[in-house]
């Protein structure tokens, strides 16, 4: 009955994004929060292996003080209890400390058999973390995984890789990291939410990690982050019945002389 | 002069990333699988080949090895081949190396001072970070962001190391398939027109590959509609995690224009969008922004262009 550990990403929506045009600024202040678009699909996923293996599935993430709001979100998504590590403001985690931070927390919590993370979260989608744990905790990694069932002390996962796909097994306990055609993530019903509320959540703070100094130093230093602007044309063509907004498109695209 | 050491199991991507180092530094190594892509390693500028050896063939299982590799070597920069399997084993290695990675690098340069600095996208290409470090680090990079090899006339053939190394074999291969993979070469195609999850039937397909067809381009998709619904082959879906574009006009029918797909059309001269939903986000990254249905816009365009004839593409 061992259980499943599936780490998420409380991020900033990426749509609510405001770019200033002309200093290319950019402004996350007014942008909702939300757990990582592809992390949903890998929670349900979660949920279903944690039905095949039996035990307890364990929600993760690491964040500051503001990833507490994650924990309902997560609970009412079918985990049976949400465990948020708190970083103190004006920590600076990058892959290396987030890794270690999660890492760590799997390592106290008894009997897990599988840890499934996202190929990458909305914000840095840098393949990383996943590899990353597997390699901390010594067990083995199967990543860009798309299909997965678990079958005792093993699991069976079908991988994405190019244009082939690469069926590949392994002994339990292990990392795998999905792709989000793992599966769909279905929005939470009412009742979900409901139980939400009574499920357990918990905060541990980042110094209980007994981490070291060097654990937690960030390897990179962010020095700019900057948005991107499109530069097109942006001519809406609304008016007029379907002949006239391809008339008036065909002179457009005539006078940019792709046609 | 910083050590730069190269792996990737893509042969081509692997002299590129050394035609990359070499832009940063003469000390240029190249760690891969066997030794017989050495020679074309030594035309793109290495001045060491080192081909690890195992029983085990898959790729992954020589993350820890490569990283004693590096550790013992004291190398202060290794560059992996962004691609499924150069990802897990950056991931691992820098892990192994307790080193900074950084993924999916676009720039990377050397400071005076030591330093280095690298830009990447971050939200699927809606913001771009610059990061810096000293020390040893990890950096992904993908085709397309390397330098591309030159033809070099005076290349030495260096000096090829074997060494046995023991490796990971905990994750068996039990079989691999090929999915529907087409000879497609949409990133060169110099019209594209892409359909998005608003394009919901298989006659709506038909009217997008008529539209292509009209054209003299090829189709596309975003996604979901290649890996959800698989109607088109994944070598067809543009954005962040498949195929970018560089067409002279990309039409997107039924395209809502998220993030993750639009990094992969910047490149378009012209981007026009096709859609009911005036509020559709493509509009936002249109050149023209057609509000209208797909059902009536396709077809007409379609006979439009078949009237007026096309300009022979700059990128046929």
């Amino acid at each position: 009955m061992s259980r499943t550990v599936v780490c998420y990403k409380w991020v900033a929506s990426e749509s609510e994004l405001r770019v200033n045009p002309e200093t290319r600024a950019v402004d996350a202040s007014h942008a909702r929060r939300k757990i990582s678009e592809y992390d949903r699909n890998t929670i349900e996923a979660a949920r279903v292996a944690a039905g095949q293996l039996g035990g307890e599935l364990v929600g993760l993430t690491f964040g500051g003080a503001e990833s507490k709001s994650s924990l309902k979100d997560a609970l009412a998504r079918g985990v049976d209890r949400a465990v948020h590590i708190v970083a103190d403001a004006g920590t600076r985690a990058d892959g290396h400390v987030t890794a270690n931070a999660l890492a760590a927390q799997i390592g106290r919590i008894d009997d897990v058999g599988l840890v499934l993370c996202t190929e990458g979260a909305s914000d840095t989608y840098a393949h990383e973390t996943g590899p990353r744990i597997g390699q901390l905790l010594g067990w083995p990694v199967v990543t860009n995984v798309r299909e997965l069932i678990v079958n005792g002390h093993r699991l069976r996962a079908v991988r994405v890789v190019g244009a082939d796909a690469e069926t590949v097994e392994c002994d339990l306990p292990a990392v795998v990291s999905v792709v989000p055609e793992i599966g769909p993530a279905p929005i939470p019903g009412l009742r979900s939410v409901m139980a939400a509320g009574r499920k357990p959540a918990e905060q541990v703070p980042l110094a209980d990690l007994a981490l070291t100094r060097d654990a937690l130093t960030a390897r990179t230093t962010v020095t700019s982050f900057v948005g991107y602007i499109a530069e097109r044309r942006h001519v809406l063509i609304a008016d007029g019945d379907a002949r006239e907004k391809v008339a008036l498109l065909m002179s457009g695209l005539a006078q940019e002389g792709v046609i | 002069m910083p050590r730069v050491y190269v792996f990737s199991e893509d042969v081509q991507l692997a002299a590129e990333l050394v035609a990359t180092a070499a832009t940063l530094s003469s000390d240029v190594h190249v760690v891969c699988l066997g030794s017989e892509a050495a020679a074309t390693l030594f035309d793109a500028g290495a001045s060491t080949v080192i081909a690890l050896t195992a029983a085990d063939s898959r790729a992954e299982a020589y993350a820890p090895a490569l990283a004693r590799l590096v550790s013992e070597r004291e190398v202060d920069l290794l560059l992996i081949g962004a691609t499924v399997t150069g990802w897990e084993i950056a991931g691992r290695a820098a892990s192994i190396l307790g080193c900074a990675l950084v993924s999916g690098a676009s720039t990377l340069r050397s400071l005076p001072d030591g330093q280095w600095q690298s830009e990447r996208n971050m939200y699927a290409g809606a913001a771009v970070q610059t990061e810096i470090w000293t020390g040893l680090a990890v950096v992904t990079i993908a085709r397309g962001q390397a330098v591309a090899v030159a033809a070099r006339n005076d290349a030495d053939t260096g000096i090829t190391q074997l060494i046995e190394v023991e490796v990971d074999s905990r994750v068996q291969v039990v079989s691999r398939t090929v999915r529907e993979r087409e000879s497609v070469d949409l990133a060169s195609a110099a019209r594209v027109v892409c359909v998005g999850m608003g394009v919901s039937t298989a006659e709506d397909l038909a009217l997008a590959q008529d539209l292509a067809t009209s054209l003299g381009g090829e189709i596309a998709c975003t996604r979901p509609v290649a890996e959800d619904r698989k109607w088109l082959p994944a070598e067809r879906y543009i954005g962040i995690s498949g195929v970018s574009v560089q067409p002279d006009l990309y039409v997107g029918l039924g395209v809502s224009g998220q993030v993750q797909h639009t990094i992969g059309i910047r490149d378009a001269k012209v981007v026009v969008g096709v859609n009911t939903n005036p509020d559709a986000t493509l509009f936002g990254v249109c050149d023209f922004a057609v509000v209208g249905d797909l059902h009536e816009i396709a077809p007409l365009l379609a006979s439009a262009i078949r009237a007026n004839g096309v300009r022979p593409g700059a990128r046929p």
